[in-house]
């Protein structure tokens, strides 16, 4: 949690670092988007070790980028948001920068990038359990659909990596029980920028 | 937008989803059983004294007057002289195949062996000797969740040696039930209730009659008046030591199952078991007399009782079924009805004990907690302290010290002041003597 924390202050530094480089006037800038977290998992069938199941996962996710322009291109900020995993409530808070890869045009391809921690604020475990968050990775690319400069709406595609630890109540002869737990999804989202 | 950055992100989207493969695994420590037959002629010929040792697998403490008794879970106790509380001696190791209690009546030293009770004169400390043996009074037990039994045809003990294993397997990143099914619920209810027999835990027994030391809450051996008390996994066995050194096998009053801790109380004897908390009227020691049931879930739970309130720890985990982490409050000023005060939620209380208005209690691998009892329904908003980096299994509150053992070694504190316990030493496990 600690390297989180020193990445997002890191971001803030480097952006308000360019900010003062590059003389821009400091601009606000939102990106709030919602999509669903693509994956699958591959695990062993319980009671026979040699026999593995494929499941497909999909959980909703929720975001919000709030930056400042440090060029016409470049943004630099904090993301917040949800995700609802099926048995834990993540909030990842992360440094983040969005970039334009392409100056004009209606349509234009961005990259993105939040490094953060994922805290387990809003989790409510059942007895037994006890979920603690984990390093969060999400990059990716969008499309920006809109005026530069104006209002857009967008359409992202990412990587996510989200840990997690779960201390669970042992069962049968056993006297600890702990899971370590990386969701690897695909997000898709769409959302609006401003 | 240029067609070749279409492809680069229709390409990165590709990629991704192909990666995208949740990897969970679960680590577990698992007790691994294996049967092993035990000569009981043997196993009798066995206790000795042996040179200082250092703890391996610290179980239950007993305190009385400077020294101090640790048991190592079933191989003996360790005799350590505690009059220097911040530099301990170990003075000598018993080793008694098969210990897991204890109990100390002026230079008498009770231990159980398996199925006998011995009891040992420690009145010189370096060179203690059997005194007297009470046979095959035990008929079974438990350590580590492996289970004995005494075949007393065969003169043998039928045991399970217990080893833990880590075992990492790969699981479905979903796991949030608990247990993970309900069948497994039911059985792990069954195999606990069987099992859950020698994990109990320590309070501050006051009692009368002879010079006495102090057990902790997960106790299973109490000493009162003439009799030495002892819980086993569905009865109580009484013994008579009017005479120290010859205990005598007086007594069986058989009752419920999964029996863990005893706690002795003016004339009353508390008894945690798996299904709730007994309460026996003591009057007439010789024969103690079940006044009610105080009725929980399934747990472990060990008993302190100060001012006519007892508290009761709930446990679930390891041997102990159910699924309740928590702390009861009981009014016990009518015996023969007691009643619930409050509930509070914890994490995985163990031993306990009271010294009012100061609730002293065992988080187990979360640490110990110090609270604040005067406000018997506020008990959650007064907690005093929180010492996080202790493993904490059982606590003995001698007033202005406190003694803690743990899985990690044995502390003891300065609790002068509660809210903040000053280290005055600790005996880490391995540590060479």
């Amino acid at each position: 949690m600690k390297a989180a924390i020193l990445i997002i202050i890191g971001c803030w530094l480097m952006a308000g670092s360019l900010q003062a480089q590059n003389h821009v006037p400091l601009k606000y800038t939102n990106h709030t988007e919602f999509g669903g977290l693509f994956g699958r998992v591959k695990y062993q069938f319980p009671g026979s070790p040699g026999d593995e199941i494929l499941e497909n996962r999909l959980n909703v996710t929720l975001q919000t980028f709030n930056g400042v322009m440090l060029s016409n291109r470049l943004s630099a900020g904090v993301t917040a948001g949800i995700d609802w995993y099926k048995t834990a409530l993540l909030a990842p808070i992360s440094g983040g920068i969005r970039y334009d890869l392409t100056k004009n045009g209606g349509v234009r391809l961005f990259t993105t990038a939040d490094v953060g921690y994922g805290f387990a604020w809003f989790q409510d475990d059942i007895e037994g359990y006890r979920t603690k968050g984990g390093l969060m990775l999400n990059p990716g690319l969008g499309l920006r659909m809109g005026k530069a400069g104006g209002p857009a709406v967008t359409f992202t595609v990412s990587y996510k990596r989200q840990e997690a630890h779960i201390d669970k109540f042992p069962l049968w002869d056993q006297v600890e029980r702990s899971e370590d737990r990386v969701y690897n999804r695909l997000a898709l989202r769409l959302g609006i920028s401003f | 937008m240029k067609p070749k950055l279409l492809h680069l992100f229709i390409l990165f989207a590709a990629v991704t989803s192909w990666s995208c493969n949740d990897q969970c695994k679960e680590t577990r420590v698992t007790r691994r059983f294996t049967n092993v037959t035990r000569s009981v002629m043997e196993l009798r010929t066995m206790l000795k004294t042996e040179s200082p040792r250092s703890l391996e697998r610290p179980g239950k403490m007993y305190i009385k007057g400077d020294y101090l008794f640790v048991n190592e879970i079933k191989e003996g106790i360790h005799i350590i002289n505690n009059k220097d509380k911040s530099h301990p001696e170990f003075i000598t190791f018993i080793r008694i195949p098969g210990n897991g209690d204890m109990a100390v009546r002026d230079n008498i030293l009770y231990a159980d062996s398996f199925s006998d009770l011995v009891a040992i004169d420690i009145s010189d400390p370096q060179n203690p000797k059997e005194m007297e043996r009470i046979k095959d009074v035990f008929k079974n037990g438990n350590f580590d969740g492996g289970i004995w039994t005494l075949n007393e045809t065969t003169g043998a003990i039928n045991d399970q040696n217990v080893d833990f294993v880590t075992e990492t397997v790969t699981v479905n990143c979903e796991d949030g039930v608990n247990p993970s099914s309900w069948w497994e619920r039911g059985w792990l209810a069954e195999r606990a209730f069987a099992t859950a027999m020698s994990s109990a835990s320590s309070a501050s027994a006051p009692g009368s009659g002879g010079s006495k030391g102090q057990a902790g809450s997960m106790a299973r051996f109490a000493l009162h008046q003439n009799f030495l008390y002892t819980v086993t996994q569905s009865s109580l066995h009484l013994f008579n030591v009017a005479t120290p050194s010859k205990p005598k096998d007086f007594a069986t009053v058989n009752f419920g199952w999964g029996i863990e801790t005893i706690f002795p109380y003016e004339n009353k004897l508390f008894i945690g078991s798996a299904t709730g908390m007994f309460i026996f009227d003591n009057s007439n020691p010789a024969e103690p007399k079940q006044l009610s049931t105080f009725q929980h879930g399934r747990a472990c739970d060990p008993v302190v009782v100060q001012d006519n309130i007892a508290y009761v720890t709930i446990r679930s985990g390891t041997a102990c079924p159910g699924t309740q982490n928590q702390l009861d409050l009981v009014d016990v000023s009518n015996p023969s009805s007691p009643q619930l005060i409050k509930s509070y939620q914890m994490e995985s209380p163990h031993g306990l004990s009271i010294d009012s208005p100061t609730l002293y209690l065992c988080e187990g691998a979360h640490g110990l907690k110090v609270f604040d009892v005067k406000d018997k329904f506020k008990i959650d908003k007064n907690l005093l302290a929180h010492f996080k980096d202790v493993d904490a299994y059982d606590v003995i509150s001698l007033g202005k010290t406190l003694l803690l053992i743990g899985k990690d070694g044995f502390y003891q504190y300065d609790s002068s002041n509660p809210k903040d316990l000053r280290l005055l030493g600790k005996i880490p496990v391995g540590k060479a003597i």
